[in-house]
């Protein structure tokens, strides 16, 4: 487990605040000494006196405990674990982020444009030698780059040219540059076309950033789904009184909203009709939100982070905080119970269970990530110990991709990562619409997952309490980064050092402690 | 001297140019468009140069060059490969394959019609 200087945080918000130890000390309630010892990293320090601590300093704990940087360090470390060869190590970099988290969170997402950049050099190559259109437009722009110049280059330079071959041949270079400036414009439509040629930046990781800063809780939308559902009045609020809202005080007709699509499952409409109803009633708030310069950096992350907002707001709104948490304790977490009862699908309540991060009413805190069948990932929300992976996939030993084998089935996982740290993780394949025949079905892997240690506070972990379950399942958190000599579903050499070193990996002594 | 000239190429505009310039040279030039008929035209033509586009139809310049290649009485032929411009790999497969020398294209007719002399020039099997 990476460690923070705790220490060393408590000291420098002191000193900011104008406080000597003495007086902090006294302020908590132990001695100058202890205080000077645990400032000096000689002292461990956790649990109600970094409470009482945090709350004399004026801050959260964990800016002291150093947990908000934990996700970046986890990044970090990942991506120098990709480049064995460099010098840097775990210490170094754990410096780089105390010493200016903007530098290393700058770092991270230059890194993160230079391999998006690849890939979009790699798919436009890969396109320019496999795309029987673009091999046709290029050798038909070399031809006729061929002719203009030969017969240019003849007229120009045979004075002695019959009148007649003389103006066949200006004949020919005209309409062969006309012919060549067609195929080059074809060829840009061609290459534009594609997603090959979009911009550098990758929003979704843009956005993703963003919502692990706010640690996937957002108190301003939550208090103004709040305020909104009062107007509902107390209980559900369905799918009639939405459009009634949305009819009177918008005059925005139904249909408009499902856009004809009449074929979307209930929890499916009435989530789409709030989102409407939030975009509406709560624009400057949403556009204030999605304009964090520090993470959003392009339009088309600012319209893709609007919209995860948007969805939030929707969510907080049909979900509300208190009733939800209060039943989501009741039933053990049972995410298919709470589907049912506050009337959403497995996605829209699993994500709702990851944003209930309100300090002081905060319920498990649950990692997140989605998967597509063909191993993209979206939708990475990463909790302290429970690292979603950013760089080269997940797992392939997770459930996430396990369910896609039983669509419908809740499947369930005690993993064990090579460092002993174990996590209950729970995914569903869900579809995203109904379909009618013959048309392609949108499949999603959704998975949740948390320390395993809240695992007699979830129903899905009762299965692990005793018995044959109860020893785990051996996985990783990726390839790259894991240490299992032995897996049969190793994709990618290890880049960290290994119980037997396979032939192929590439061995650092860098193992995460 | 009066040499003769096979161009394999599809191009008909390319074609033309081609044998304008080496005719002005003084040579006899001969064009076919078609891959699988280049073997068949040099036996009938017996040229002194072939001039072969990689990119032809049927059959393409790699095939055909490989023939030329197996065949006894060719095997000294000249070959002047026109090839498309930054295609390295295709230029190293030429050359394994035994050609003599290649230009790229869109490429300057001084500067094929330099390399076409000094291929006729040249002794036999020493371009």
């Amino acid at each position: 487990m990476v460690r923070f200087p705790t220490g060393g945080r408590i000291r420098q918000q002191r000193r900011k605040i104008r406080l000597t130890q003495a007086e902090l000390a006294d302020a908590v309630g132990i001695s100058t000494s202890y205080l000077n010892l645990i400032e000096n990293e000689k002292r461990p320090i956790g649990g109600a006196l970094l409470n009482r601590i945090a709350s004399a300093l004026d801050v959260v704990p964990a800016h002291l405990s150093g947990n908000e940087n934990l996700r970046l360090t986890q990044e970090l470390l990942e991506l120098i674990r990709t480049y064995p060869d460099t010098q840097m190590d775990e210490g170094q970099a754990l410096q780089l982020i105390a010493a200016s988290s903007d530098w290393a969170r700058a770092f991270l997402q230059l890194h993160r444009r230079y391999r998006e950049a690849s890939e979009t050099a790699m798919a436009l190559s890969d396109r320019l030698s496999q795309d029987s259109a673009l091999i046709e437009l290029t050798h038909a722009v070399l031809m006729r780059s061929t002719a203009v110049r030969s017969f240019a280059e003849i007229v120009e330079q045979h004075p002695d040219l019959e009148a007649d071959r003389r103006r066949r041949y200006a004949g020919i270079v005209a309409a062969e540059a006309e012919r060549l400036g067609s195929s080059v414009r074809a060829m840009m439509d061609l290459l534009g076309a594609g997603p090959a040629s979009t911009a550098l930046s990758s929003p979704s990781d843009e956005v993703d950033d963003f919502i692990n800063y706010h640690r996937s809780h957002f108190p301003q939308l939550e208090e103004a789904a709040d305020a909104l559902r009062r107007d509902f009045g107390d209980g559900d609020i369905g799918s009639h009184a939405l459009t009634e809202r949305l009819e009177s005080r918008h005059g925005v007709e139904l249909r408009t909203v499902l856009r004809m699509d009449e074929t979307r499952p209930e929890a499916s409409r009435r989530f789409l009709l709030a989102r409407h109803l939030v975009e509406l009633e709560f624009g400057d708030l949403l556009e204030n939100l999605a304009v964090d310069r520090r993470f959003i950096t392009s339009d088309a992350a600012r319209a893709l982070c609007r919209r995860a907002i948007t969805g939030y707001a929707a969510s907080a709104l049909l979900f509300p905080y208190g009733r939800f948490l209060e039943a989501a304790e009741a039933r053990r977490y049972d995410i298919e119970y709470l589907a049912q009862h506050f009337g959403g699908s497995f996605e829209q309540i699993a994500h709702r269970l990851v944003t209930l991060r309100r300090p002081g009413a905060e319920g498990i805190p649950f990692a997140f990530l989605r998967s597509d069948p063909a191993g993209n990932l979206s939708k990475r929300f990463s909790t302290l110990g429970l690292h979603m992976p950013r760089f080269g996939g997940a797992c392939p030993l997770w459930p996430l991709y396990g369910a896609f084998r039983m669509p419908g089935s809740v499947m369930t996982q005690l993993a064990v990562m090579p460092e002993g740290e174990r996590y209950l993780l729970i995914a569903r394949c869900v579809s995203k619409r109904l379909v009618g025949y013959g048309q392609p079905e949108t499949l999603f892997s959704i998975m949740i997952g948390c320390d395993a240690s809240y695992s007699s506070r979830i129903i899905y972990g009762d299965r692990y309490a005793t018995g044959s379950d109860a020893g785990g399942t051996p996985v990783g958190s990726g390839c790259r980064s894991c240490s299992r000599a032995d897996c049969a579903q190793r994709a990618h050499a290890s880049v960290v050092a290994t119980d037997a070193p396979a032939q192929d990996a590439r061995v650092t002594s860098m193992t995460m402690q | 001297m009066l040499r003769r000239i096979l161009i394999a190429e599809d191009e008909p505009y390319i074609v033309e140019s081609l044998t304008f310039l080496l005719s002005r040279e003084g040579h006899e030039v001969s064009a076919i468009g078609d891959g699988a008929a280049v073997l068949p035209a040099i036996a009938r033509l017996k040229p002194d140069l072939l001039i072969l586009d990689i990119m032809l139809p049927t059959s393409n310049g790699f095939e055909i060059l490989s023939s030329i290649r197996r065949t006894e009485d060719l095997k000294t032929l000249p070959v002047l490969a026109l090839s498309a411009k930054g295609q390295e790999a295709d230029r190293k497969r030429m050359s394994d394959l035994g050609v003599d020398d290649y230009i790229t294209k869109p490429f300057s007719n001084h500067d094929l019609v330099s390399r076409v002399t000094r291929l006729l020039t040249a002794p036999p099997g020493q371009p």
